[in-house]
């Protein structure tokens, strides 16, 4: 893969990344001038699948990065469309496409089949869609800020924020049998209701985090280390992230109001009134770094608690599913032509995906799936710009938690390859932090 | 944001260059009913950048996906845009369609104007074989960039006989990292 080089015009660098800066050689600045490569990865520091992100350092300073994802391409779309399976089979890929957000995406994909194939989905199953909706955005927002707090070398925040996550994965489990792939969605409905019974649980669990929740606001957004490491880093500014197409908390961290749940309502979440959060309702002026995207995060967990207490307030009763049996299901699919769009606001930003059907057949003709991270990509160049070493962890887990994934760096050095480890990796934002608390 | 504003405009700058259009709307909520609006639009292909730009001058514009498909004698591209995030329900999903000849498959690049397009269309130009003049890079996203085949297209005589080699090559790719190691 090419690098991006500011000054070669077949291959210009992106909008808002800067040029790279001239530095004169010799006198004290004469060892910053020199420019070595730092490939990481092939990893998944941020993305579902494992990637290679290979920087150009000055110093300590980054001047340029370069991306290569597709290490793990498992062609879900091929296989959902060339394969010969039918619908109810591809749910099940396509609830298998994210581990974190395994809602998420067979949300946005019954979507788009039901508008296919003209099914309508009872009021009481777009209720409990939105709720399990909302307990995943609890448990991912919750996973990912643990994960930041360990960039950061802070270990306790870490393991606080994963125990007060177990709550909403009980929750979860006890709704729907798992705490991950839930399983929830079908063409039509939904597979569980949501019992009375069940409804006690729930509310507690709503309880403990409302308790909690300052508590948390408190050990990340009012401790100096925190901000110390995360103010005016990884900035994204909100003409960046407007252009570039960012999504989700990295879109609003940088000011955009843009959240699929308020511009294109779907399901019953104008039942809600969605409003996008930005660190502006937390009383700061955006400016598109780490610890706005902490703000956002911490704050849509609130917002997350307000939507399940109104949806259990509300429940609709009634049927959870215009197709009770199955096969009736598959017999009416495979007669249905059309094609259809459906979205959803996943953790991470919007999920889009595009089915086509054809009569006669049972499976897909055409089907497109658009995750959150494919439109942040692009982020990535404008936030590592100018950066410090130290600080890569923070600002690839601010995408997305995976960063402990991270297994070989490599520091090529007049030839040489120096290896480093993820450990080495993490040991140097440890050590940044520790010498900005003494 | 409203549909039938976006139509007004876009029929206005395209002329006869906007083949067709539908608005198909999408009722939404339980208690608080709300309309939702889609726009599905054929276009020339030429005429892609205007009718993007168009979209653009409108209000703030962002780039779902690109959606492909090989339709036989053409390849199919879909635009999935939106058109005015920012307000409740203000929102209108544009979905632009264009054919392009497989003798020919190239559609000019929309990155000049919105950036955030670059990602997926690289990835046609891997998974379909289509090609934007103009794209900034032309790196493959996903597949290895010396795959010889575009898995999307039905008439790769060689796919499955590819697909086969590449789990062959893997296995034995395996096999020598392990004795690597």
């Amino acid at each position: 893969m090419s690098e991006r080089n500011p000054k070669d015009p077949e291959n210009p660098v992106l909008p808002g990344v800067e040029e790279e800066r001239e530095v004169t050689l010799g006198g004290p600045e004469r060892g910053l001038a020199e420019v070595f490569e730092v490939p990481i990865g092939p990893i998944h520091p941020a993305l579902k699948e494992p990637i290679r992100l290979t920087f150009r350092v000055r110093g300590e300073r980054i001047v340029g990065v370069q991306i290569r994802t597709g290490f793990a391409h498992r062609g879900i779309e091929f296989m959902g469309m060339r394969q010969g399976r039918n619908l109810v089979q591809v749910l099940y890929l396509s609830e298998r496409i994210c581990g974190i957000c395994s809602v998420s995406h067979p949300i946005a994909f019954t979507q788009a089949v039901e508008r296919a194939a003209g099914i309508e989905v009872p009021p009481r199953a777009q209720y409990i869609r939105v709720i399990i909706s909302e307990l995943e955005r609890i448990h991912s927002h919750l996973l990912w800020a643990g994960v930041a707090a360990h960039e950061l070398g802070f270990d306790t925040l870490l393991h606080l924020t994963w125990r007060v996550r177990e709550k909403v994965l009980d929750i979860l489990e006890e709704l729907s049998g798992n705490r991950i792939n839930y399983a929830i969605p079908i063409f039509g409905g939904v597979r569980r209701d949501i019992t009375p019974e069940q409804y006690p649980k729930v509310w507690e669990a709503i309880r403990y985090y409302r308790g909690l929740l300052e508590q948390l606001l408190d050990a990340f957004l009012r401790d100096p280390t925190v901000e110390a490491r995360t103010r005016g880093v990884g900035v994204l500014e909100r003409k960046e992230a407007e252009g570039l197409c960012a999504v989700g908390p990295t879109a609003r961290a940088s000011g955009l109001r843009k959240d699929v749940r308020q511009d294109r309502p779907y399901l019953a979440y104008s039942d809600f009134q969605v409003r996008a959060i930005t660190p502006k309702d937390y009383g700061l002026t955006p400016v598109g770094d780490v610890y706005d995207k902490i703000v956002v995060r911490l704050l849509e967990v609130g917002q997350s608690l307000d939507i399940i207490e109104k949806a259990l307030e509300n429940m609709p009763e009634g049927e959870i599913t215009s197709f009770p049996k199955i096969p009736a299901l598959l017999a009416h699919l495979k007669k249905a032509e059309g094609e259809g769009l459906g979205w959803h606001e996943a953790p991470r930003g919007e999920v889009i995906h595009y089915v086509r059907l054809a009569a006669g057949d049972e499976s897909l003709l055409v089907w497109k799936v658009k995750a959150p991270t494919y439109s942040n990509l692009l982020s990535w160049y404008p936030m590592f710009e100018d950066q410090e070493i130290a600080d890569i962890p923070i600002i690839a887990a601010c995408i997305d938690p995976c960063i402990c994934c991270m297994d070989r760096v490599y520091i090529v050095r007049d030839g040489k390859e120096e290896a480093w480890t993820k450990e080495g990796l993490l040991r140097l934002s440890w050590e940044k932090t520790r010498r900005l608390q003494r | 944001m409203r549909a039938d504003e976006i139509l007004r405009a876009l029929t206005a700058s395209l002329g006869e260059k906007l083949r067709s259009y539908e608005l198909r709307p999408r009722e939404v909520g339980v208690r608080r009913k709300w309309t939702v609006e889609e726009i599905w639009a054929e276009v020339e292909r030429e005429a892609i950048p205007q009718a993007v730009a168009t979209l653009k001058a409108l209000g703030p514009l962002h780039i779902s996906v690109i959606s492909g498909h090989d339709a036989g004698e053409t390849i199919e591209l879909l635009y999935h845009l939106a058109v005015g995030f920012g307000t409740e329900g203000g929102e209108v999903m544009v979905n632009l369609r264009t054919f392009l000849p497989k003798t020919d498959p190239t559609v000019p690049s929309i990155c000049a104007i919105l950036p955030g397009a670059e990602t997926t269309e690289r990835e046609k130009i891997e998974f379909l074989g289509v090609d934007f003049p103009g794209i900034p890079c032309r790196d493959h996203v996903f597949l290895p960039d010396d795959l010889p085949v575009h898995p999307w297209r039905r008439d790769e005589p060689e796919l499955q006989e590819f697909l086969h080699r590449m789990v062959e090559w893997e296995k034995g790719h395996e096999r020598t990292e392990s004795q690597g190691s």
